[in-house]
């Protein structure tokens, strides 16, 4: 078994490759009484167009497939839903869908085994009929529309709409009622077995455990044994260049809200992935944090009331920033920060601005080993993109003020900002 | 659990939390008032003010400098309503030392910081900076507005409105729109004068750190000891059904429609509860929407598949009950007579001993997972703190797993529908 220490926030985690090619996770925690586990497939969203192991054609499912899974899984030939089951057992379950991956967890205090039975069997034995993907069709339907009447969504989905136009981060992870209606139990079979094969999985575990044990336990209640090829995923080349500068919606509410996106034309190497994240977040803190000149003039001028947001997204296929906030005046928002960039671009970054970003980026990277579910899910997130979540804080003395204004360079380019409001 | 209460003042507590379960420690500080309608609006503006200037760093942007430089240290305000109160909430998350590359006393500076913020505000002319109460007013304004955004809460508000008009309840803890503008630079003043004289004051210290220390340095914190001892200004949470509005008989319960550009329909339905206790009703709700085999969930989702979100929710501190249901708009007629017949099977006793032991499990395993999270704990005690009750979590799990089927259906016969509020296009 794989070790690895961080000796700044004082933990361990172990990582471990069972033959059928499933990676198992442990991150050991004592004193706590909380226990947490994930298990993903690298599915999500975006997977839409592949080529089945051991076949030559591409296959291309509806949008939504990987969340209809998601929603499905959870029902057992016998009639019991596993929900249910874990429900009974008093443990707390989950699941989720991202842009590149699927997640079933659950928390627990009491029962953890009978709970991963429970978790392990379901998994691993899918049981789609006519009837219950019907069924599905309508709380998926009220899912999708419940998320229709959040303002924060529409802004955020139209983000992302102006800046690609072919990747499918455009549309929700849910897929629409249209796509949702087309899916059947076949097409959950073929997706099914297409990914959730072990090799294409990871199981994480947070609590008080003995990773030995954890190993042990995780093999008894494998079924599947053979690890298949690998699953070749098919994305669209996505131009360089923005859909849209502007993309405006209305919806009842009090003050406009608007999203800011910086859509990157360039793809960065898996390795330099941890570094440049952390040198963004200092960026886009020095542009519009909280301590910057540029929010104290907007705040003074009475066109921002309360702090922004930022944060960097990014996989294998995409990576965009985003700021966002509400404003009577969202153009002007933007207006200003691209001349704050500017400025930043001619002058240089602060000395004095960047070491304390810098510093307080430490803190932030500390403190999400606080809590096992945001550990677990933080984990699970870096190890399908590649990377080890201790990385961030490992790599954090590198990151110099050279190459954080090369990055400003690179990223935060004007042609590639786009401006999202509802009002 | 290492848990120490201490009065260092009358009407002043100090709550220390030992653990060293976390990377950081957390200072969290409450000023408690009763919700009343003169002042409601005052306190909210007040607490945005303060977090904008103290007298030895008068501008939000030195202020937030100062938290960067102290590794990232998150502090906020907020206000909350626990029953007939209003929480003004300001807290401080800092590193512990142990994983900084030097010691600094983070904690000792964390403390202090915050106290400056709350008790020793930036001023001018003898009120708040003329420039910030006019900012926090347009800011106050706007979080008041966009109460309409989030449709879901709004309509759980609404519902809480309608069943608690006129009784301090249906106060909203973000005061009024038209309030905001009368408010001149000196009452405003006034008010916070008022507030920190005689508001309920608790310091929440919640980490892993030497106490005697940590003691030290808040009863000798400056701002600590000009303030004076105070009486109990917070009354016990009421829980007097009088309080709601009592339909008229034959117009019971009262329904109410708005209209609003919603694609989905969101239903709240409120309901009048003759029992208090606590325990049973919290079992009640479990059985009834709380968890994923809870009849709402089931039937209503799962068996009729109406709804994505079928709930219910049981506010402790003023017994009461919500089912909150977000459905399409052309399916109430079949909800509702579907939630009723939940409501029936619960006075019939048509629920398992399974059901009561999932119940139960859940509860006792999220008040285990309560101990485990620094800000939820802290928001346990001071609920427990305003409901005069100790926060002995082991007692908590007993009365739980005393709870019978008997006691359950008793309750749930003297439970009614008070009020129905559906959001529609």
């Amino acid at each position: 078994m794989q070790i690895i220490e961080n000796s700044i926030v004082k933990e361990k985690i172990y990582i471990e490759k069972l033959e059928n090619g499933l990676t198992v996770m442990i991150f050991p925690k004592q004193g706590i009484q909380k226990k947490f586990v994930i298990w993903a497939t690298n599915y999500g969203s975006i997977d839409n167009k592949f080529i089945i192991p051991g076949q030559v054609e591409t296959t291309q499912v509806p949008d939504g497939v990987a969340h209809f899974l998601e929603h499905k899984l959870f029902e057992q030939e016998n009639g019991t839903n596993s929900l249910d089951t874990l429900t009974a057992l008093g443990v707390n379950p989950n699941a989720y869908t991202t842009t590149d991956h699927t997640a079933y967890l659950y928390e627990c205090t009491d029962n953890f085994y009978p709970a991963l039975d429970e978790l392990m069997n379901y998994v691993q034995n899918p049981y789609f009929t006519d009837e219950n993907v019907k069924k599905e069709k309508g709380i998926i339907g009220q899912e999708i529309m419940m998320y229709d009447d959040y303002p924060e969504m529409l802004v955020y989905m139209n983000a992302l709409k102006a800046m690609y136009k072919n990747t499918p981060i455009n549309i929700d992870v849910a897929g629409t009622i249209d796509t949702v209606n087309k899916i059947d139990k076949d097409i959950l079979y073929k997706c099914y077995n297409t990914f959730y094969n072990p090799a294409n999985m990871v199981m994480f575990f947070a609590g008080e455990f003995n990773p030995d044990e954890i190993v042990q336990e995780v093999k008894k209640r494998l079924t599947q044994n053979n690890q298949q090829g690998e699953i070749k995923r098919i994305y669209e080349s996505e131009p360089k260049e923005v859909v849209k500068k502007e993309i405006e919606a209305k919806m009842d509410i009090s003050i406009p809200m608007f999203v800011i996106g910086i859509k990157e034309d360039n793809i960065q190497k898996p390795e330099e992935m941890v570094k440049k994240h952390i040198a963004i977040e200092i960026l886009l803190n020095t542009i519009i944090g909280k301590s910057s000149k540029l929010y104290k003039q907007l705040y003074e001028e009475g066109i921002l009331q309360e702090e922004l947001s930022t944060e960097y997204e990014f996989s294998k296929i995409y990576s965009y920033a985003l700021i966002s906030g509400a404003s009577n005046e969202p153009q002007k928002v933007l207006t200003r920060i691209l001349e704050e960039i500017e400025r930043l671009k001619q002058n240089g970054i602060d000395e004095e601005d960047f070491n304390r970003n810098k510093k307080m980026m430490y803190g932030i990277y500390v403190k999400a080993y606080n809590n096992i579910e945001d550990i677990s899910k933080m984990f699970v997130a870096d190890y399908f993109k590649g990377i080890n979540s201790f990385d961030y804080i490992e790599n954090y003395t590198q990151v110099t003020k050279e190459y954080a204004q090369k990055i400003l360079e690179d990223v935060f380019k004007e042609e590639q900002t786009i401006l999202s409001v509802v009002r | 659990m290492e848990y120490i209460a201490e009065t260092i003042k009358e009407g002043i507590k100090v709550h220390y939390r030992n653990t060293k379960k976390y990377k950081t420690n957390l200072v969290t500080v409450f000023l408690t008032v009763p919700l009343n309608k003169q002042t409601v609006t005052k306190n909210a503006l007040i607490t945005s003010i303060l977090r904008l200037g103290t007298k030895s760093l008068p501008t939000q942007e030195e202020i937030n400098k100062k938290l960067e430089e102290m590794y990232g240290a998150e502090f906020n305000c907020g206000i909350e309503k626990i029953g007939d109160n209003q929480l003004l909430k300001f807290y401080i998350e800092v590193l512990n030392d142990e994983f900084i590359p030097k010691k600094e006393k983070l904690l000792q500076e964390a403390i202090n910081q915050l106290l400056e913020i709350i008790f020793n505000p930036v001023t001018e002319n003898g009120s708040f900076v003329r420039k910030y109460i006019e900012t926090e007013k347009v800011n106050l304004k706007n979080i008041i507005e966009s109460k309409i955004n989030d449709k879901d809460q709004y309509s759980f508000e609404r519902c809480i409105d309608e069943m608690y008009k006129d009784s301090p309840y249906s106060i909203y803890k973000y005061g009024y729109v038209e309030d905001i503008d009368k408010i001149t630079d000196e009452e405003l003043y006034n008010q916070y004068q008022e507030l920190i004289k005689t508001a309920k004051i608790d310091i929440y210290v919640s980490g892993d750190y030497n106490q005697d220390e940590i003691k030290d340095i808040i009863k000798n914190n400056p701002n600590i000891q000009k303030l004076p001892p105070r009486a109990n200004i917070i009354e016990k949470q009421n829980v007097e059904n009088d309080a709601k509005v009592v339909p008229e008989i034959n117009s019971r319960p009262q329904t109410i429609e708005e209209k609003m550009n919603v694609t989905q329909g969101k239903l709240v339905i409120g309901l009048d509860i003759n029992d208090d206790n606590k325990y049973v009703l919290g079992i009640y709700n479990a059985i009834l929407g709380a968890t994923a085999t809870s009849k709402l969930f089931q039937n209503v989702r799962e068996k009729a598949s109406l709804a994505y979100s079928a709930r219910s929710v049981y506010v402790r501190q003023k017994n009461n009950i919500y089912i909150r249901c977000g459905i399409e708009i052309n399916n109430y007629d079949k909800a509702i007579p579907i939630i009723y017949d939940q409501l029936e099977d619960m006075k019939k006793g048509d629920f398992t001993d399974e059901d009561i032991d999932t119940a139960k499990k859940t509860f006792i395993s999220a008040i285990k997972a309560i101990q485990d999270e620094q800000d939820e704990e802290i928001t346990y005690f001071i609920s427990q703190e305003l409901s005069g009750e100790k926060p002995d979590f082991d007692e908590y799990m007993n009365q739980i797993n005393s709870v019978t089927k008997e006691q359950i259906q008793d309750a749930a016969n003297k439970i009614s529908v008070n009020t129905i509020y559906f959001l529609t296009k």
